[in-house]
């Protein structure tokens, strides 16, 4: 089986992060406060509790090299968290919105992160040494409505979004002072300045990606549609791959030529890419599909009803023990499970609104390694 | 399948749509419902925002949709292409709240969800700016 381990930490998980050595998981368990999890001996232990937010955390990211949490809420407040003697140390920043901050992620060099929120902007967030102060600059009146889902290019320059506008834009974060003027194709572009805006979905997008290259960007749509962008720029090609079930609410590249997607089908889906670049589908990664696919039609709407009860997807089936998989609810969150940056993975984490964390290893698939 | 249309050209829409409902009596008098289908299906107008367009592609589709009797042969013979423009239709279709056409588009809306998944239902209901 693909999933590895299963482990359920909570009623229900907003987002997850893992830490640089992989050894802790930060969460939060649907409210204002985020746990870190130490596994010793093969059981969970919680060794901390970041309490600083008053409303629910949207957004985690634990950087790779620096060892620090930056966390992002609904109360419209970021915090970077330094790991000193006496425990966690939040810094607040103070990102200048007036709606809820919704997603979070450190910048390749982790020198930056971008926060996409409710207020229609995506702040940058860099520390300036002399104020030892962590000070948020907006792209503001770009996007018509929230940001959904932010993605760093390996340049540390470029960032995509996406938009419950259905667009996914590309935007230059170049910030004098910060960057180096050689890094990347950034000599021209200014701070805030689009590079693109990719118009393919008609709907609410979520869950965007830059393959480890960036050459490729993935984003989904919820109309059960994914996209892929090859050549982001003004020659943008765009493919879409419409997808036979419910939607997806998040991606991964684990290569240049797969991409894992997670969404409200609770099993991730496989996309690959062919020798000519096509992207297609290839096949669900759980085992479970083939029992339920089979399952009569007519209890679908059982299934439907309980599930608007908030009850978990598969309880209803009669063959309960085949059908049910490592997640039963909607997964909103995909991470690599590596210890640094790499152009492959083979292993990564998943999250869901069931509250477990599954982890999920692709070394004994052998029909997808040939993709990595 | 669904053509790009310049938005002003609501004249050229009417008259293409015209001809297609010319063209799907001819199919029906055949018993050919599935081709008469297919064509009412074919160059539906969802990127104009004329309401008059929709309306009357909707007449011509509404008919090749009644004139369905067998749904199983419907879908051995009908290419996955037009799944989606025709989910939208039955929709359409449901939304009219007309006993018999709700009836019809209910048995077919059952066999395509089989055959096209729930994927076909979320284009459909998720799309609000091209809808036909």
């Amino acid at each position: 089986m693909a999933a590895t381990s299963v482990h359920k930490f909570a009623q229900c998980i907003t987002c997850h992060a893992w830490s640089p050595d992989l050894s802790m998981i930060a969460l939060c368990p649907n409210n204002s406060e985020v746990h870190i999890y130490k596994l010793s001996e093969d059981k969970w232990e919680r060794v901390h509790v970041l309490q600083k937010h008053d409303q629910i955390v949207s957004g985690i990211d634990w950087s790779y090299r620096s060892n620090k949490i930056v966390t992002v809420s609904h109360d419209r407040n970021s915090y970077v968290w330094n790991q000193e003697a006496t425990g966690w140390v939040p810094t607040l920043v103070i990102l200048r919105l007036n709606r809820a901050a919704l997603c979070v992620q450190w910048s390749p060099k982790e020198n930056k992160f971008a926060v996409g929120s409710g207020a229609k902007t995506v702040c940058i967030c860099y520390y300036e040494q002399e104020n030892n102060w962590w000070v948020s600059k907006l792209i503001r009146k770009k996007h018509d409505s929230s940001v959904t889902s932010i993605a760093w290019h390996p340049n540390n320059i470029l960032l995509a979004t996406t938009s419950t506008d259905g667009k996914c834009r590309v935007f230059s974060t170049f910030i004098k002072g910060v960057d180096a003027k050689d890094s990347g194709n950034s000599a021209d572009t200014r701070f805030g300045e689009q590079i693109v805006q990719l118009d393919l979905c008609f709907c609410w997008a979520f869950g965007v990606r830059w393959s480890p290259s960036g050459n490729t960007l993935a984003y989904v749509g919820h109309n059960s549609m994914i996209y892929f962008v090859d050549e982001v720029g003004p020659s943008a090609a765009a493919q879409s791959v419409a997808i036979r079930d419910l939607p997806l609410r998040d991606v991964l590249f684990l290569s240049e030529r797969m991409v894992v997607g997670v969404g409200f089908d609770c099993n991730p889906m496989v996309f690959v890419a062919d020798e000519s670049g096509l992207w297609s589908f290839l096949r669900f990664l759980d085992e479970r599909k083939a029992a339920s696919s089979s399952a009569k039609y007519g209890s679908q709407f059982s299934e439907a009803f309980e599930k608007f009860y908030g009850q978990s997807k598969f309880s209803a089936s009669n063959n309960v023990e085949q059908s049910r998989g490592a997640h039963d609810n909607c997964t909103n969150c995909i991470l690599p499970l590596a210890k640094q940056r790499k152009s492959s993975v083979t292993r990564f984490s998943t999250s869901g609104l069931d509250g477990k964390v599954v982890t999920w290893d692709l070394q004994n698939q052998e029909d997808l390694l040939d993709y990595l | 399948m669904a053509e790009i249309v310049e938005a002003d050209n609501y004249e050229a829409i009417i008259t293409r749509i015209e001809h297609k409902s010319r063209k799907i009596e001819s199919l029906l008098k055949q018993y050919k419902p599935v081709e008469a289908l297919k064509t009412a299906l074919e160059g539906s107008p969802p990127k104009t925002k004329d309401e008059r367009c929709k309306s009357a592609n909707w007449i011509v589709v509404h008919r090749a949709i009644m004139a369905i009797k067998d749904v199983d042969s419907l879908f051995s013979a009908l290419d996955p292409e037009y799944y989606d423009i025709l989910m939208k239709y039955l929709y359409r279709g449901l939304s009219t709240g007309d006993r018999p056409t709700c009836d019809q588009c209910l048995r077919i809306h059952e066999k395509l969800t089989e055959k096209a998944g729930l994927g076909c239902i979320l284009r459909c209901l998720a799309d609000t700016v091209n809808t036909v």
